[in-house]
């Protein structure tokens, strides 16, 4: 066993090729696509922010130019001003190509129509505020006209009408936020981070195993160890630990080039939670439940896949068994993604993968029991057992193993 | 010593697999009640056509493959009862079976030394004796995915012989290499012999059989049809030579099986 172990950790660490591919490929990738995609963000908020909007305003009401200025709309947008009777159609179509950003008509005699309102039920003065919802540009004037423009014009007319705009709050809602700073902290990782753990350790998995099993036989390799007096199970038990250590130290790379790269690509794009991500922190004990958890969730992952690969003839075939079973895996890891906070029961914990993924979700949020956490450990090692014991019964067979 | 007693080994057909061989049997009898016994110090060839049950039969030795009926010997050992003690005294080298292309021999010969439980201070004394003899030292860190066809070939053999076996089986040991390294090959064979080793090769080239083998044995359809040296199997023929024999087998066979 522990020369089939050694070997299987010289094939990769041996070779530079494999190395770069494998550790340090990967963290490049990583950091460089969240730095990528922060600055693309970041450049996209930026750009519509700066950008300059076309805007016409049909019957604008009296002193309107004023009132855009004082809220400072938008010191880059060019309003156009129409007279009642001016066709907008061409306005409208320009909004459906992206070339106009908005269109705001009000009502001919707007003023006249607020100024002569009396009673509940009496007719209001409507404003059409025309734009397209696929445009981002035409999105952002939309909801800033809206939040500026037309929220001071109405504060402007309920003092004109009320006099005194006090009078008409008759209550204040005070907000008062209880809650655990751990798992505020923590949350944003708590839907992440069991399914990017989930996958990655099965993608990591995946390469390896597909090789030294059905890419050994495929070469000829793997019958050559068979007529060794080496126990067969000592082949597999060598293969299966090394093959666990190299998928770990992988999915590790990938976690912690994420967790480097994931504030500051918050930072980038919001603020908020690029702080709570850096106020995030973990004790000894999490650390460990969670290095835990990977190490008994990648020896199921590598003694599936040793079995998987078994059957296959070459890796091309191999890798097509082995997609359902990803596609099991994604979905597991997914799932966490969407809990909505019900009270997760007990047993769910003791489903192979969705489980450790409900287990990574508790140890970020800091709220994982020991017996959770025994119960996705345990199933995960009973789990392993039985597919080592089919990987055993799969390598014992001649017609699995010659093809014969 | 090899001993095989009526070894018959069937394999189940698959819907595919009959198809392929356009037959409706459902089984295919890879082996069938083989008998032979081979001795240390000798070349016994196995001689068939492809398809006729060589490589099932060497295979069965090695241990690689269960037989369905009957019983494998080696060196006094029960090929399914005492597999790791057979394994421990034999080597089998195939078209089938290959050295990891990405280590070098070197490193393979280390491996496959441990695997066979054999001491660091031994596998160094061999691979030097072994690497010397196929003129691979010069090589032997290179990775093997880098060797040419022969290179690759001689260090198969080389790492093959890692453990000193007794038992030395080479299905086609020349299939595909060219006529130097061919050469390497049979005057190995030779050497092992004169060692008192047992070896046993399987082979469709008439010329290696009658100029290697001290007993031929010839298996066409999973049947051994006739055993002995190359002078008895002329003289039960009345053939002139091997070729010429093995057509009258073959004709005689597939007449009576019609």
């Amino acid at each position: 066993m522990k020369e089939i172990f050694k070997k299987e950790m010289v094939r990769v660490l041996g070779d530079k090729k494999m190395i770069f591919s494998m550790f340090i490929l990967p963290a490049i990738m990583v950091i460089g696509i969240y730095a990528l995609l922060g600055q693309l963000m970041s450049g996209m908020i930026s750009d519509v922010e700066e950008h300059e909007s076309i805007v016409y305003i049909q019957n604008a009401p009296e002193g309107m130019q004023a009132l855009v200025d004082a809220v400072k709309y938008n010191e880059n947008a060019k309003i156009t001003y129409l007279n009642d009777g001016d066709s907008v159609t061409e306005y409208k179509d320009q909004i459906l190509s992206g070339e106009v950003d908005l269109l705001v008509v009000f009502e001919k005699d707007f003023l006249e129509k607020f100024a002569s309102y009396q009673n509940a039920g009496d007719a209001i003065p409507s404003v059409t505020v025309s734009y397209n919802s696929t445009e981002n540009y035409s999105s952002a004037a939309n909801s800033k006209f809206c939040s500026t423009v037309l929220a001071a014009m109405e504060a402007q007319l309920l003092q004109t009408r009320f006099n005194d705009l006090e009078s008409l709050q008759v209550f204040e809602t005070k907000e008062d936020l209880i809650q655990n700073e751990d798992k505020a902290n923590g949350q944003f990782l708590a839907m992440m981070l069991p399914y990017l753990i989930t996958f990655m350790l099965f993608s990591s998995a995946m390469g390896l195993c597909v090789d030294a099993v059905a890419g050994e036989k495929e070469r000829g390799t793997m019958a050559s160890m068979l007529i060794t007096p080496v126990k067969r199970t000592g082949i597999i038990s060598g293969k299966i630990l090394a093959l666990s250590l190299l998928s770990l130290i992988s999915s590790a790379v990938y976690a912690v080039s994420m967790l480097v790269s994931m504030p500051s690509m918050m930072k980038t794009m919001a603020g908020a939670d690029g702080d709570a991500l850096s106020n995030f922190s973990v004790s000894p004990l999490q650390v460990i439940e969670l290095l835990a958890l990977m190490a008994s969730l990648v020896l199921i992952y590598v003694a599936l896949l040793c079995f998987i690969s078994a059957f296959a003839r070459n890796t091309k075939e191999a890798q097509t068994f082995v997609m359902p079973v990803y596609m099991v895996v994604l979905i597991a890891g997914m799932m966490t993604m969407f809990s909505s906070g019900m009270k997760t029961p007990i047993f769910n914990y003791a489903i192979p993968v969705y489980g450790t993924a409900l287990s990574i979700q508790g140890i970020m949020t800091n709220e994982l029991s020991l017996v959770q956490f025994g119960l996705s450990a345990a199933s995960n090692l009973v789990c392993s057992l039985i597919f080592v014991i089919l990987v055993v019964k799969a390598f014992n067979s001649e017609k699995i193993m010659l093809n014969a | 010593m090899i001993e095989i007693k009526n070894l018959t080994k069937v394999y189940k057909l698959s819907k595919k697999k009959m198809q392929e061989l356009k037959t409706k049997e459902t089984i295919k009898r890879a082996a069938d009640n083989i008998s032979l016994t081979a001795r240390p110090g000798e070349i016994y060839g196995l001689l068939g056509p492809n398809g006729a049950g060589k490589t099932t039969t060497l295979r069965c030795v090695a241990t690689l493959l269960k037989p369905s009926e009957g019983s494998v010997s080696v060196c006094g050992y029960d090929t399914i009862t005492q597999g790791e003690e057979v394994r421990k005294n034999i080597c089998l080298l195939t078209n089938e079976i290959k050295l990891d292309p990405h280590f070098s021999p070197k490193y393979m010969f280390q491996f496959f030394g441990k695997l066979h439980g054999v001491d660091d201070e031994t596998i160094e004394k061999r691979r030097k004796e072994l690497f010397d003899y196929f003129g691979i030292s010069e090589f032997e860190n290179k990775k093997i995915e880098e060797l040419s066809t022969g290179m690759k070939q001689k260090a198969s053999i080389a790492v093959s012989l890692v453990h000193d076996p007794k038992v030395v089986i080479f299905d086609e040991p020349t299939s595909g290499l060219d006529i130097i390294t061919a050469r390497n090959v049979t005057d190995l064979l030779l050497k092992l012999r004169d060692e008192g080793k047992l070896v046993i090769i399987s082979t469709h080239i008439m010329s290696e059989a009658e100029k290697l083998c001290d007993r031929i044995g010839v298996i066409i359809d999973g049947k051994k049809v006739i055993e002995g040296t190359l002078n008895e199997i002329l003289e039960a023929t009345q053939a002139k030579d091997l070729e010429d024999a093995f057509f009258d087998l073959y004709k005689e066979h597939h007449k009576e099986e019609k």
